[in-house]
Protein backbone atom coordinates (compact mmCIF):
# COMPACT_ATOMS: atom_id res chain seq x y z
CA UNK A 1 0.00 0.00 0.00
CA UNK A 2 2.80 2.35 0.94
CA UNK A 3 4.73 1.49 -2.24
CA UNK A 4 1.62 2.16 -4.32
CA UNK A 5 1.25 5.58 -2.71
CA UNK A 6 4.89 6.41 -3.46
CA UNK A 7 4.42 5.29 -7.10
CA UNK A 8 1.28 7.44 -7.44
CA UNK A 9 3.09 10.43 -5.96
CA UNK A 10 6.02 9.93 -8.37
CA UNK A 11 3.62 9.60 -11.31
CA UNK A 12 1.79 12.78 -10.33
CA UNK A 13 5.11 14.64 -10.12
CA UNK A 14 6.10 13.35 -13.58
CA UNK A 15 2.71 14.41 -14.98
CA UNK A 16 3.18 17.89 -13.53
CA UNK A 17 6.61 18.21 -15.19
CA UNK A 18 5.37 16.83 -18.52
CA UNK A 19 2.27 19.06 -18.62
CA UNK A 20 4.09 22.20 -17.46
CA UNK A 21 3.35 25.18 -19.73
CA UNK A 22 3.66 28.92 -19.21
CA UNK A 23 0.70 31.17 -19.94
CA UNK A 24 0.29 32.74 -23.39
CA UNK A 25 1.63 36.15 -22.29
CA UNK A 26 5.09 34.55 -21.99
CA UNK A 27 5.01 34.08 -25.79
CA UNK A 28 5.04 37.88 -26.23
CA UNK A 29 7.72 38.27 -23.54
CA UNK A 30 9.82 35.64 -25.36
CA UNK A 31 9.39 37.40 -28.72
CA UNK A 32 10.42 40.72 -27.14
CA UNK A 33 13.55 39.18 -25.55
CA UNK A 34 14.51 37.51 -28.87
CA UNK A 35 14.00 40.78 -30.78
CA UNK A 36 16.06 42.80 -28.28
CA UNK A 37 18.82 40.16 -28.32
CA UNK A 38 19.02 40.09 -32.13
CA UNK A 39 19.08 43.91 -32.37
CA UNK A 40 21.80 44.06 -29.70
CA UNK A 41 23.81 41.40 -31.59
CA UNK A 42 23.67 43.50 -34.78
CA UNK A 43 24.58 46.69 -32.90
CA UNK A 44 27.46 44.88 -31.22
CA UNK A 45 28.72 43.41 -34.49
CA UNK A 46 28.46 46.45 -36.78
CA UNK A 47 28.36 49.62 -34.67
CA UNK A 48 30.23 49.08 -31.41
CA UNK A 49 34.02 49.04 -31.61
CA UNK A 50 34.88 48.22 -28.02
CA UNK A 51 35.56 44.65 -27.02
CA UNK A 52 32.53 43.77 -24.89
CA UNK A 53 32.61 40.03 -24.36
CA UNK A 54 30.04 40.25 -21.54
CA UNK A 55 27.48 41.80 -23.93
CA UNK A 56 28.02 38.97 -26.41
CA UNK A 57 27.40 36.39 -23.67
CA UNK A 58 24.28 38.18 -22.39
CA UNK A 59 22.75 38.52 -25.88
CA UNK A 60 23.38 34.83 -26.57
CA UNK A 61 21.75 33.85 -23.30
CA UNK A 62 18.89 36.29 -24.00
CA UNK A 63 18.27 34.70 -27.39
CA UNK A 64 18.18 31.21 -25.85
CA UNK A 65 15.93 32.31 -22.98
CA UNK A 66 13.53 34.12 -25.32
CA UNK A 67 13.22 31.13 -27.63
CA UNK A 68 12.73 28.80 -24.65
CA UNK A 69 9.90 31.01 -23.34
CA UNK A 70 8.30 30.98 -26.80
CA UNK A 71 8.67 27.21 -26.93
CA UNK A 72 7.08 26.40 -23.56
CA UNK A 73 4.30 28.99 -23.51
CA UNK A 74 0.72 27.99 -24.22
CA UNK A 75 -1.17 28.92 -27.38
CA UNK A 76 -4.16 31.24 -27.36
CA UNK A 77 -6.30 28.19 -28.07
CA UNK A 78 -4.60 25.26 -26.41
CA UNK A 79 -6.25 21.88 -26.95
CA UNK A 80 -5.25 18.23 -27.34
CA UNK A 81 -4.24 18.69 -30.98
CA UNK A 82 -1.79 21.52 -30.25
CA UNK A 83 -0.27 19.33 -27.50
CA UNK A 84 0.24 16.50 -30.04
CA UNK A 85 1.70 18.90 -32.61
CA UNK A 86 4.07 20.37 -30.02
CA UNK A 87 5.27 16.89 -29.05
CA UNK A 88 5.85 16.08 -32.74
CA UNK A 89 7.83 19.29 -33.23
CA UNK A 90 10.06 18.48 -30.21
CA UNK A 91 10.72 14.99 -31.61
CA UNK A 92 11.65 16.41 -35.03
CA UNK A 93 13.84 19.13 -33.46
CA UNK A 94 15.70 16.54 -31.38
CA UNK A 95 16.46 14.30 -34.38
CA UNK A 96 17.43 17.21 -36.67
CA UNK A 97 19.54 18.72 -33.85
CA UNK A 98 21.55 15.53 -33.37
CA UNK A 99 22.07 15.22 -37.14
CA UNK A 100 23.16 18.89 -37.24
CA UNK A 101 25.65 18.37 -34.39
CA UNK A 102 27.11 15.35 -36.20
CA UNK A 103 27.32 16.78 -39.71
CA UNK A 104 27.87 20.54 -39.28
CA UNK A 105 31.48 20.42 -37.91
CA UNK A 106 32.56 18.56 -41.07
CA UNK A 107 30.67 21.03 -43.30
CA UNK A 108 32.29 24.01 -41.54
CA UNK A 109 35.70 22.36 -41.77
CA UNK A 110 35.22 21.62 -45.49
CA UNK A 111 33.92 25.10 -46.31
CA UNK A 112 36.73 26.85 -44.39
CA UNK A 113 39.27 24.73 -46.30
CA UNK A 114 37.72 25.65 -49.64
CA UNK A 115 37.32 29.38 -48.86
CA UNK A 116 40.67 29.92 -47.11
CA UNK A 117 43.44 27.93 -48.69
CA UNK A 118 45.06 26.03 -45.86
CA UNK A 119 41.79 26.18 -43.90
CA UNK A 120 41.05 26.14 -40.21
CA UNK A 121 41.53 23.41 -37.65
CA UNK A 122 38.60 21.03 -37.09
CA UNK A 123 36.42 22.26 -34.21
CA UNK A 124 33.21 20.96 -32.67
CA UNK A 125 30.01 22.97 -32.39
CA UNK A 126 29.31 25.00 -29.27
CA UNK A 127 26.31 24.35 -27.03
CA UNK A 128 24.80 27.73 -27.95
CA UNK A 129 24.83 26.92 -31.67
CA UNK A 130 23.23 23.48 -31.22
CA UNK A 131 20.58 24.63 -28.72
CA UNK A 132 19.64 27.69 -30.80
CA UNK A 133 19.33 25.51 -33.89
CA UNK A 134 17.14 22.94 -32.06
CA UNK A 135 14.84 25.64 -30.64
CA UNK A 136 14.59 27.29 -34.05
CA UNK A 137 13.65 23.98 -35.69
CA UNK A 138 11.09 23.27 -32.94
CA UNK A 139 9.41 26.67 -33.26
CA UNK A 140 9.45 26.53 -37.06
CA UNK A 141 8.03 22.99 -37.26
CA UNK A 142 5.38 23.72 -34.62
CA UNK A 143 4.30 26.83 -36.52
CA UNK A 144 4.14 24.93 -39.81
CA UNK A 145 2.38 21.89 -38.35
CA UNK A 146 -0.26 24.22 -36.90
CA UNK A 147 -0.61 26.04 -40.20
CA UNK A 148 -1.18 22.84 -42.20
CA UNK A 149 -3.29 21.00 -39.62
CA UNK B 1 -10.27 5.90 -39.37
CA UNK B 2 -13.14 7.71 -41.02
CA UNK B 3 -15.91 9.72 -39.48
CA UNK B 4 -19.27 11.31 -40.20
CA UNK B 5 -18.92 14.29 -37.87
CA UNK B 6 -19.74 16.69 -40.69
CA UNK B 7 -23.08 14.91 -41.17
CA UNK B 8 -23.81 14.84 -37.43
CA UNK B 9 -22.97 18.54 -37.25
CA UNK B 10 -25.33 19.24 -40.14
CA UNK B 11 -28.12 17.32 -38.34
CA UNK B 12 -27.63 19.54 -35.28
CA UNK B 13 -27.33 22.55 -37.62
CA UNK B 14 -24.23 23.94 -35.96
CA UNK B 15 -21.02 25.37 -37.43
CA UNK B 16 -17.48 24.04 -36.84
CA UNK B 17 -16.86 27.00 -34.54
CA UNK B 18 -19.97 26.30 -32.48
CA UNK B 19 -19.11 22.59 -32.19
CA UNK B 20 -15.55 23.51 -31.18
CA UNK B 21 -16.83 25.77 -28.41
CA UNK B 22 -19.28 23.13 -27.19
CA UNK B 23 -16.55 20.51 -26.68
CA UNK B 24 -13.74 22.90 -25.73
CA UNK B 25 -11.32 22.68 -28.67
CA UNK B 26 -10.29 25.02 -31.50
CA UNK B 27 -12.17 25.29 -34.80
CA UNK B 28 -9.03 24.05 -36.61
CA UNK B 29 -9.11 20.84 -34.56
CA UNK B 30 -12.70 20.15 -35.66
CA UNK B 31 -11.69 20.89 -39.24
CA UNK B 32 -8.76 18.44 -39.00
CA UNK B 33 -10.97 15.72 -37.48
CA UNK B 34 -13.60 16.14 -40.19
CA UNK B 35 -10.90 15.97 -42.89
CA UNK B 36 -9.51 12.75 -41.30
CA UNK B 37 -6.15 14.42 -40.64
CA UNK B 38 -6.38 13.99 -36.89
CA UNK B 39 -7.77 11.15 -34.77
CA UNK B 40 -9.18 12.59 -31.53
CA UNK B 41 -8.57 11.20 -28.06
CA UNK B 42 -11.11 8.96 -26.30
CA UNK B 43 -12.12 11.90 -24.10
CA UNK B 44 -12.95 14.05 -27.14
CA UNK B 45 -14.74 11.16 -28.87
CA UNK B 46 -16.90 10.64 -25.76
CA UNK B 47 -17.67 14.37 -25.58
CA UNK B 48 -18.83 14.19 -29.21
CA UNK B 49 -20.85 11.08 -28.44
CA UNK B 50 -22.60 12.88 -25.58
CA UNK B 51 -23.31 15.90 -27.74
CA UNK B 52 -24.63 13.90 -30.71
CA UNK B 53 -26.46 11.54 -28.33
CA UNK B 54 -25.10 8.54 -30.23
CA UNK B 55 -22.50 5.83 -29.53
CA UNK B 56 -18.97 6.59 -30.77
CA UNK B 57 -19.17 3.69 -33.25
CA UNK B 58 -21.96 5.46 -35.10
CA UNK B 59 -19.78 8.34 -36.30
CA UNK B 60 -16.24 6.88 -36.11
CA UNK B 61 -15.65 3.98 -38.50
CA UNK B 62 -12.45 1.92 -38.73
CA UNK B 63 -11.01 1.79 -42.24
CA UNK B 64 -9.17 -1.17 -43.80
CA UNK B 65 -5.75 0.26 -42.92
CA UNK B 66 -6.52 0.42 -39.17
Amino acid sequence: MNTKRICDSERKRFDKIINFRLTHKFMNIGIAIVAISIITMFVHAFIMDSDTEWLKIITKQGLLLGMLLMSISKDKEEDEMTIVLRAQSYAIAFIVGVAYALIMPYVEFGVSNVVNSGGEAFKELGDFQVLTFMLMIQLMFYHNLKRYR
Amino acid sequence: MQNTIKVERAILNITQDELAKLIGVSRQTINSIEANRYVPSTVLALKLSKLFNKPVNDFFILSEND
